[in-house]
């Protein structure tokens, strides 16, 4: 079938098998290698992009339904030098250690870094580890990602919302 | 590798083209909704329609009050029950209940449609639909029918829809006097599915508890009512401790499965406390809005 | 050199990770982004029982597809195996072939290979092979593996036992008659895994044109690995490249050969095309490694004053199918023999151990390989112990801890210093609150609150001669590193070691930095390729840091000779006298007087008609460093806290507390990630995880809604106080770090439990079933327990 994406602003059609998973489709046919697959049947976050804004799990996504669809990976949040903010956050505190989990937690986490601080308010140590329990990481025990997600957003209300 | 094995990918625009989809296929075609569990059990290759059909464009989304009934779109996302200001004031066991679902990624696609049709025995909306005495309306290309919750869900993963059909909405009577309940579960992690999970709503008649509705997951291979402790509470003054014996005498002679993630006899002690507890905290807002 | 000068600038830093800002943009570059053009994709018909005879292997199904397919049964392969023998008269041989011959001995065990243009549709070609077995009875308990009338997993097997032995010191028997006590329990430690959130793969090429047949794989341990392959594919090793690229998480799972890492690049050389497997969720799950599942009986002869006299231990493990390599089917029960005798001053000890066979995947490596179930059992038994002397848990542990250093142990190991009452009357003042609201909660008719703790002691980057007592195929225990400067005046630093979370990039950079006085982001760190780093033995065995670390520090130290030695000839000063810092040489005490590092390299490797009469060009130096004999000791205590649903059997961990002495601290982002990504890879051993398999050997966790492991909303904050003794027997005084935050919880969240329950706990994981069930005494209805 033909699908048209638009991928990290960029508009494609490609022809695909409708059985293709996103994340397969983002890894091979837009050599986005940041998309990681780690289960494949919806248990541990690590494929998680953005569809038109909205973080969702690419492995339980065919790319056939995102026909016309808007897609980010974690390649287009902070660029190669990964400046997005709570990248940064990531980095400072520790936040990962192998990596594989890491764009999967960044993509989930960045959209509620963004409503906490649109609210104005720093969530509790409970809410920000309910928000990332869709995501397993075996790394580094969850610690340096709480205190990243904290971080990020402590920062950014201590500077107003521009960021 | 777990990827799918092959299947024709449907987009029909309107609910008429969608059934008359999966009536052309039959036990080849499936709805695809949220694919929460749809798509996993693919991967799995444990599912394997020839054909899905996505009904996720069809306008099923909609939440709307209908004289007596809340009529809930098949496509309508978890996440969406924590804010909607409905649910909220009519149904506040539903919201509850809601907040035991997975996490935040699948509340956002899952709903209600895929979870009831997906039929996981111990899955969070399944036992609210029993609860509430819900109606799960399904339609195929000769009509629509109703099945009462009760009779829609067979056993683990096993419904009354039948191949051409798929659910449409999910109709709940709202409750028409004053009302308390609570929702209870224990999983081993936040998310996961219950190991057992009880919900308990009243209406109030005066200071008493006017009629019930006791419901279970983790005692069967699908959410059941307790009518016998429905019947139980029902004229109890609210103010009175849960009917501890009366629980003990009921939840004693459930036959939950055992299994890897919990032995019968747990789960049997597990709902005992969990309707003792569900009992008690809906009396105790019971007491608080009467 | 006074102290002042040999003040490290960058070691004991708090700098972030070099090697984040590659995972965090996407642009690392795991296995499955190894994508050479014309590969073919491999997927496995994998065994669906757990112990049958190969009948028949039907593929006439492939002939119906409209692609085209390979397939490769284990009548091709030959003999190609893993063979992984310890080198004991007692050890019953065993191997793996590749792919099963007549016999499949656990389900997921590989029994046909089959090739495709395209992974989807390779996963469609092995549905279409049905393999016919006479089902065999599954060897599924460890009562049914040392039943000497059940038959052999293997011809001429005489009992399912692959190796039973001894170790013993000082004099069991006398022990036991000087003792005004004798305490006998039995502890058991559930089967698990590392589970790295990538999988295995594999992806190999041959190049015909420099005959170099090179293959990526995802492991710890590349040049063990091509060894292997050269010995088993009678391949040139001078003609094979393995390289591990980004790792998505070890733990020692990656720590193995294993059968689908020969395959692969057999299969390369059999096609003449490239070969790329990425193992799924469901093949890690079943078909990787798994770990644990132990069993202790432990006795113990205590004096009438409370003093441990000495310590007899029966140990078990189901170690399933087959040996692994490197570390060979002994490699937990051998590990838990050796590490019992813990922290505690006796010198009686007496361990017998043995490792069974059974229908399920095999035991291998995983973060604490073997001590997590060892402190498991004796720190469970020193609190059981306490209750029934009543005496004070901490007190207890306190009047038998080992104060004096070096200590030689029961079996004749020597322990380096360590901080071990230190850490454990931090831990005691830490959680005094703690304890007394837990003796508050006694009678509570609903919620009770434990406190538990684990105090151990971790042997780490033990050298050679622990590995030839053991007689195993890994044999040795040194890192290698490699260290260059370019005419820049930056440094190339190459390990044989493989970073996957570690830190390496960083912390080795900190570390050369210092010795060579630049900074340390112009140094670059390479690893994991065999083809740039020096031989190794690859990144396993709490080794990273102290041997690699000192490797570098080694290296880099003969490279600053040189840079000094040349500085003094164009400083017309004394080389011995000369400073490197900032990028700079001096003279000590004339700063002003200075040379760029950078000229001096340039020196070294291009105006080499500046150096000194009669010096070698270039600028590299190269050290290999043998861990210590009896390696060094790292201490810790684990303490947690616990509230217990005494009706519903939910646990909640309230408080997780680490008081750990890892000697020098290089880095201390580093230091604390490793030990509370550690600590929660032991809560999930102590609460959740568990691979399950039913009496036929059919395994019932095959994907993460059954394998459990933890989750943010069930994890603390992990609090850590660092102790710091740095050990003479590494250059930078570091000791092992990685393994110990998995090896303590299991122990101290079962202690706690006990404790707030007032029971004794035997085994985990101590899910909402079992904490149920071990909360009848405290529901005082001991009949629905």
């Amino acid at each position: 079938m033909n699908v048209t994406l638009t991928v990290n602003g960029t508009q494609r059609t490609i022809t695909v098998e409708s059985r293709r998973l996103l994340a397969d489709v983002l890894r091979q046919e837009f050599n986005l290698s940041g998309v990681h697959i780690g289960c494949a049947h919806g248990a541990c976050g690590c494929c998680t992009v953005h569809v038109d804004g909205a973080p969702k799990l690419s492995c339980l996504t065919f790319a056939g339904q995102c026909d016309g669809k808007s897609i980010s990976t974690v390649e287009v949040l902070g660029g190669v030098e990964a400046e997005h903010p709570l990248q940064a956050a990531f980095r400072s505190e520790h936040g990962l250690q192998c990596g594989y989990c890491t764009p999967g937690f960044v993509m989930t986490l960045a959209p509620f870094v963004d409503d906490r601080v649109a609210e104005g308010r720093m969530p509790d140590d409970l809410e920000i580890r309910e928000a990332m329990s869709g995501n397993i990481c075996r790394c580094t025990g969850y610690h340096g990602i709480v205190a990243a997600v904290r971080k990020a957003i402590g920062d950014r209300l201590a500077k107003g919302t521009q960021a | 590798m777990l990827r799918p094995s092959a299947f024709e990918y449907h987009k029909p625009e309107t609910l008429d083209q969608a059934l008359a989809l999966l009536a052309e296929f039959g036990d080849e075609g499936r709805p695809l909704a949220g694919g929460q569990s749809l798509v996993p059990m693919m991967n799995l290759r444990l599912a394997r329609p020839q054909h899905l059909v996505d009904i996720n464009d069809l306008g099923l989304e909609a939440i709307e009050r209908d004289g007596p009934i809340l009529r809930i779109g098949a496509l309508v996302r978890h996440e969406r029950y924590l804010t909607d200001p409905l649910i909220g004031a009519l149904m506040p066991v539903f919201q509850e209940g809601v907040h035991y679902i997975g996490h935040p990624t699948i509340r956002r696609h899952g709903s209600i449609g895929g979870s009831l049709a997906h039929a996981d025995p111990t899955a969070e909306l399944p036992l609210l639909a029993v609860l509430y005495d819900a109606q799960i309306v399904v339609r195929s290309v000769n009509g629509e029918r109703r099945v009462a919750a009760a009779a829609f869900f067979h056993g683990a993963y096993m419904t009354a829809i039948d191949p051409g059909e798929m659910i449409v909405a999910v109709e709940f009577p709202i409750p028409q006097t004053a009302a308390a309940g609570a929702f209870i579960e224990v999983g081993e992690r936040r998310g996961d599915f219950a190991l057992a999970a009880v919900a308990v709503q009243l209406a109030i008649d005066g200071g008493r508890i006017g009629t019930a509705s006791v419901a279970c997951s983790g005692a069967a291979q699908h959410a059941i009512r307790l009518p016998e402790l429905e019947r139980a509470l029902i004229g109890k003054p609210l103010g009175e401790p849960a009917p501890e014996n009366e629980i003990a005498r009921i939840a004693g002679a459930l036959k939950p499965p055992g299994d890897h993630a919990a032995s019968a006899d747990y789960r049997r002690a597990l709902l005992k406390t969990l309707l003792t507890r569900a009992t008690a905290t809906a009396c105790a807002r019971a007491r608080e809005i009467s | 050199m006074s102290q002042k000068m040999d003040r490290p600038k960058h070691v004991g830093a708090r700098i972030q990770r070099f090697e984040d800002t590659r995972f965090l943009s996407g642009t690392a570059r795991y296995i499955d982004d190894i994508r050479p053009p014309n590969v073919l994709h491999l997927s496995f018909v994998r065994a669906q029982v757990a112990h049958g005879k190969i009948l028949d292997i039907d593929t006439s199904g492939l002939e119906f597809l409209d692609f085209p397919v390979q397939f490769f049964t284990g009548a091709d392969i030959g003999d190609l195996s893993i063979k992984a023998h310890q080198d004991f008269p007692e050890m019953q041989y065993s191997e793996q072939p590749l792919l099963a011959r007549e016999r499949v001995r656990f389900v997921g065990e590989p029994v046909v290979a089959v090739l495709a243009d395209d992974s989807y549709q390779a996963e469609d070609a092995a549905e279409m092979v049905f393999v016919d077995y006479e089902p065999l009875p599954a060897v599924a308990t460890m009562a049914q593996a040392r039943d000497p009338e059940v038959p052999g997993l293997f011809d001429g097997w005489k009992t399912n036992v692959f190796i039973e032995r001894q170790m013993k010191g000082g004099d069991i028997a006398k022990a036991r008659a000087e003792a005004a006590h004798v305490f006998t329990r039995t502890y058991s430690t559930q089967r698990q895994a590392g589970v790295p959130m990538e999988g295995r793969g594999v992806v190999a090429e041959y190049n015909p044109s420099d005959r170099m047949l090179t293959v990526w794989s995802s492991t710890q341990i590349p040049h063990l690995l091509r060894t292997y392959l050269s010995e088993e594919l009678g391949w040139p090793e001078s003609r094979l490249r393995v390289i591990a690229p980004d790792v998505g998480g070890g733990f020692g799972v990656k720590g193995q050969v294993f059968v689908e890492e020969v395959l692969v690049p057999w299969l390369a050389l059999k096609t003449g095309r490239p070969v790329k497997w990425i193992e799924d969720r469901r093949e890690h799950l079943t078909a990787s490694i798994h770990a644990r599942d132990h069993q202790h009986t432990l006795e113990a002869y205590v004096s009438a004053d409370g003093r441990l006299l000495g310590l007899k231990a029966d140990i078990s493990v189901d170690v399933g199918a087959y040996s692994t390599f490197p570390f060979t089917a002994a490699g937990d029960p051998g590990m838990a023999a050796k590490v019992m005798p813990g922290p505690y001053d006796f010198q009686h000890y007496e361990a017998t151990f043995r490792a069974l066979a059974s229908n399920k995947c095999p035991i291998g490596t995983y973060r604490g390989v073997g001590r997590p179930s060892a402190v498991f059992a004796q720190e469970r038994l020193m609190d059981d112990i306490a209750k029934e002397l009543g005496l004070d848990p901490i007190e207890f542990r306190l009047k038998n801890i080992i104060r004096e250093f070096p200590y030689k142990n029961a079996l004749g190991f020597t322990y380096d210093p360590g901080s071990y009452a230190e850490t454990l009357e931090k831990i005691q003042e830490l959680v005094a609150q703690d304890r007394a609201a837990a003796l508050a909660s006694r009678g509570d008719p609903n919620k009770r609150i434990g406190v538990g703790l684990a105090c151990f002691v971790e042997q780490t980057a033990h050298g050679t001669p622990d590995f030839t007592r053991r007689r195993v195929p890994i044999e040795t225990g040194y890192i290698a590193a490699r260290v260059e400067m370019t005419p820049d005046g930056q440094a190339i630093v190459e390990v044989g070691l493989q970073n996957h979370g570690q830190g390496h990039e960083t912390v080795f950079a900190q570390v050369a930095a210092d010795a060579l006085g630049i900074a340390p982001q112009h140094v670059h760190v390479r690893h994991g390729d065999t083809l740039t780093t020096p031989y190794s033995v690859g990144t396993w065995g709490s080794r990273g840091g102290a041997l690699g670390g000192g490797a570098v520090h080694m290296a880099a130290g003969k490279l600053a000779d040189k840079l000094k030695a040349i500085a003094g000839h164009l400083l017309q000063a004394d080389a011995k006298t000369i400073v490197l810092k900032d990028g700079l040489a001096h003279p000590e005490g004339e700063p002003g007087r200075h040379v760029a590092v950078a000229k001096l390299a340039r020196a070294a490797l291009r105006n080499v008609g500046e150096l000194p009469q009669g010096m070698e060009p270039g600028l590299e130096a190269q050290v290999s460093l043998d861990g210590p004999a009896d390696g060094t000791y790292a201490n810790a205590v684990h303490a947690a806290v616990v509230e217990i649903d005494i009706h519903s059997g939910k646990l909640e961990l309230k408080r997780f507390v680490v008081a750990e002495d890892c000697g020098t601290i290089l880095n201390p982002l580093v230091v604390d990630g490793q030990v509370r990504g550690g600590v929660v890879q032991g809560i999930g051993s102590a609460l959740f995880e568990h691979f399950i398999y039913d009496e036929d050997c059919q395994p019932l966790t095959t994907t993460f809604a059954d394998y459990l492991m933890p989750l943010a909303p069930e994890i603390p904050d992990i609090e850590l106080h660092h102790f710091e003794t740095p050990t003479p027997l590494t250059p930078l005084g570091a000791k092992g770090l990685g393994e110990g935050g998995a090896i303590g919880p299991a122990a101290a969240i079962a202690n706690a439990v006990a404790d707030a329950l007032q029971v004794e706990v035997q085994s985990t994981p101590l899910n909402a079933n079992a904490v149920w069930r071990l909360s009848a005494h405290a529901r005082g209805d001991l009949h629905d327990g």
